[in-house]
């Protein structure tokens, strides 16, 4: 499970980040004191309009970036205080991350599955099933840079569960992607929560979150606007359909129009 | 960690053939190129100039005997044509406009002044531009002067022996390796460092501006690798790669002296053959390592800040220069490794590696040179692990 406390980050601005944001401050409050959980075997959505703070939240939550108050647990596991035993537990997948062209699908899961600690007997077996799953046999030896994107987003996939993460962060994970694609990603976040694992994300696709999703946060101008399950989301809907009510909800919150 | 880091940056780097061409190919071919272009074209030439008809024109009112001696001397010196001039400012027109390429005047009395055993005096009339032409008069004029002493010194009965008060005989008692060591040692360390830092420069840029590019570092970072231990991963095969380098440069030398026979004396190519003993290497390497260690250390702080590849190129470009400058203090033979050049960085290590081909080196001064180097590699690794750990320069 992910518990998320009170977590605020700022990010301190150069003279040219000033420049370029038109402001005189030396810092500026991507996410702002923000509270939530994400349940195991549950699907967590995060959502927001860009800018929101989503991708420094999720970027919190899988502890590249270090919040500047605040606290995360991920498996009851500070990942604040202790950001390498955390990401043991996390599984990471953006739909902007790339992938070393270079080299082959194998040798990147491996190489991932060594970074994790994972056995090379479990290394073997679970890139099997993977494969399996998604139908990787094919490419498997082949050099990444000369997959299609559809190839690309199956070993993302494979690399991101290979050491069987019980938390699974998508940042976007169907960004970009066309619709076939985007449906292994779909059925990835149905696995996972079949598994039991607790899985958070975050989307622009309404239609996905309203498919996928038991949970939702909508933020805006790193906020919480919104924090309950679907239910409760769908039960107070005032607009015609989902992508209507996450706008009233955003716009009825933002300051200047209120 | 670290090794599996290495393990897979180093696969990655090797299949990048940007890489490899400035790690391995360029180091290798580029001084047997070099060499064999500069050896064909320099033999080219000598043989071109050799039996090249030098014509010389001749401003001369009497058929005397220098004149006659002139056209006898042997082709062997080089061949040549006589032309008659009427006066030398003609005989300097043609020699400005190539027709000939020197000229001799030789004054009107020159007979009667041989005869009464007199210096004649010769003007030879040139254009220092086209080099080798005074010489080729000047061996001319040597040949006869050379017959007309013998001549006078057999006409006035006297011995050579005795008009020759001293013979000079100089013994160089510096050894072939000493001579090599401190007036072309310069040239060893100089190809290490140029090499060693075009082969870090790729590298460093590829595996740190390039993973943020390709947004490759995201997905890296949250694994459970200590940070430090992916720096220290991938800082090693920068290290290695500029090594890498410098070593296929080496061999790219050591292919010239046997394939290419650039160094036609044997006592000299004995003397570099001694030199590049398994001895030499390691010691050339303890000294290159630290080295190597800082330029990485210098660029990969650059690259993790850098957005691109082109900006990173941009900055790490110039900074060559400033390693390339100090380098070349090794080609300046008055400078050696004192207490004061030890402790500038890479001018030590070139001074050092100079006194190391001669086999004058003094210990104390390596240490100091050793000392200051490793210093300052310890500093650009923590200045690296200190740009690496700020999240703003590594997710961009």
């Amino acid at each position: 499970m992910i518990q998320v406390s009170n977590l605020s980050k700022s990010f301190s601005l150069n003279r040219q980040q000033k420049k370029e944001l038109g402001t005189t401050q030396n810092a500026v409050l991507a996410v702002d004191n923000i509270s939530f959980e994400c349940m195991p075997g549950r699907v967590h959505a995060l959502l927001g309009p860009n800018g929101a703070g989503k991708t420094t939240t999720l970027r919190m939550l899988s502890t590249i970036f270090k919040p500047s108050k605040g606290s995360i647990l991920i498996n009851n596991i500070d990942a604040v205080a202790n950001p390498q035993e955390a990401r043991r537990h996390i599984g990471f997948l953006t739909g902007s991350a790339g992938l070393y062209a270079r080299l082959t699908p194998n040798e990147l899961i491996s190489y991932f599955g060594e970074l994790y600690s994972v056995s090379k007997n479990d290394i073997e077996l679970r890139k099997k099933r993977l494969y399996d799953l998604l139908d990787m046999h094919d490419f498997q030896n082949k050099r990444i840079g000369k997959l299609s994107t559809g190839m690309k987003q199956k070993v993302s996939i494979c690399r991101t569960m290979i050491h069987d993460p019980q938390v699974v962060i998508f940042d976007e994970p169907t960004s970009g992607l066309d619709v076939i694609t985007a449906e292994n990603i779909i059925q990835l976040i149905r696995d996972c929560k079949n598994q039991g694992k607790t899985v958070i994300f975050s989307s622009h696709i309404m239609g996905e979150v309203d498919l996928l999703c038991d949970d939702i946060t909508i933020i805006h101008k790193g906020k919480v606007l919104y924090n309950d399950t679907m239910e409760a989301f769908r039960a107070q809907q005032q607009a015609p359909n989902l992508t209507a009510e996450f706008i009233r909800i955003v716009h009825d919150q933002k300051p200047e129009l209120a | 960690m670290i090794f599996t880091v290495f393990k897979k940056e180093l696969r990655d780097t090797l299949r990048d053939r940007r890489t490899v061409m400035m790690m391995i190919v360029i180091p290798t071919l580029v001084f047997p190129l070099i060499m064999s272009v500069f050896m064909s074209v320099s033999e080219s030439f000598q043989k071109a100039a050799a039996e090249k008809k030098v014509k010389i024109g001749l401003v001369s009112n009497q058929a005397g005997s220098l004149e006659a001696d002139l056209l006898k001397v042997p082709d062997a010196l080089g061949k040549k044509e006589f032309i008659p001039f009427t006066d030398t400012l003609a005989l300097v027109k043609a020699i400005r406009s190539d027709s000939i390429q020197v000229g001799i005047y030789i004054p009107n009395n020159a007979e009667q002044l041989k005869k009464a055993m007199k210096p004649i005096a010769v003007t030879v009339f040139h254009d220092g531009t086209d080099l080798g032409m005074k010489d080729r008069a000047d061996a001319y004029l040597s040949y006869i002067q050379e017959n007309w002493k013998k001549q006078r010194y057999s006409e006035l009965k006297i011995d050579e022996a005795k008009v020759t008060p001293l013979v000079m005989n100089y013994s160089n008692v510096a050894s072939s390796k000493e001579m090599i060591g401190k007036l072309a040692g310069g040239f060893l360390p100089y190809l290490f460092i140029a090499f060693g830092f075009m082969g870090c420069m790729f590298p460093a840029i590829d595996l740190f501006t390039g993973e943020k590019e390709r947004s490759t570092i995201e997905t890296l970072l949250t694994t459970p690798v200590p940070r430090w231990k992916i720096l220290f991963g991938k800082m090693g095969v920068v290290v290695l790669s500029g090594l890498l380098a410098a070593t296929f440069n080496l061999l790219g030398i050591y292919l010239s002296i046997e394939v290419l026979d650039i160094v036609k004396d044997p006592i000299v190519l004995q003397a570099i053959k001694d030199i590049l003993s398994p001895a030499f290497i390691v010691m050339l390497y303890a000294l290159l390592c630290p080295l190597i260690i800082f330029f990485a250390g210098i660029m990969i702080p650059i690259a993790v800040r850098a957005k691109s590849f082109k900006e990173a190129q941009s900055i790490i470009s110039p900074l060559n220069l400033l390693i390339i400058l100090p380098a070349m203090v090794g080609f300046f033979p008055g400078i050696e490794l004192n207490e004061v050049t030890a402790l500038i960085p890479v001018v030590n290590i070139v001074l050092a590696t100079k006194e190391l081909i001669a086999g004058t080196l003094e210990w104390h001064l390596v240490a100091i040179s050793f000392g200051v180097m490793v210093l300052l590699a310890v500093t650009a690794i923590l200045f690296s692990y200190r740009k690496f750990e700020n999240e703003n320069n590594v997710i961009s």
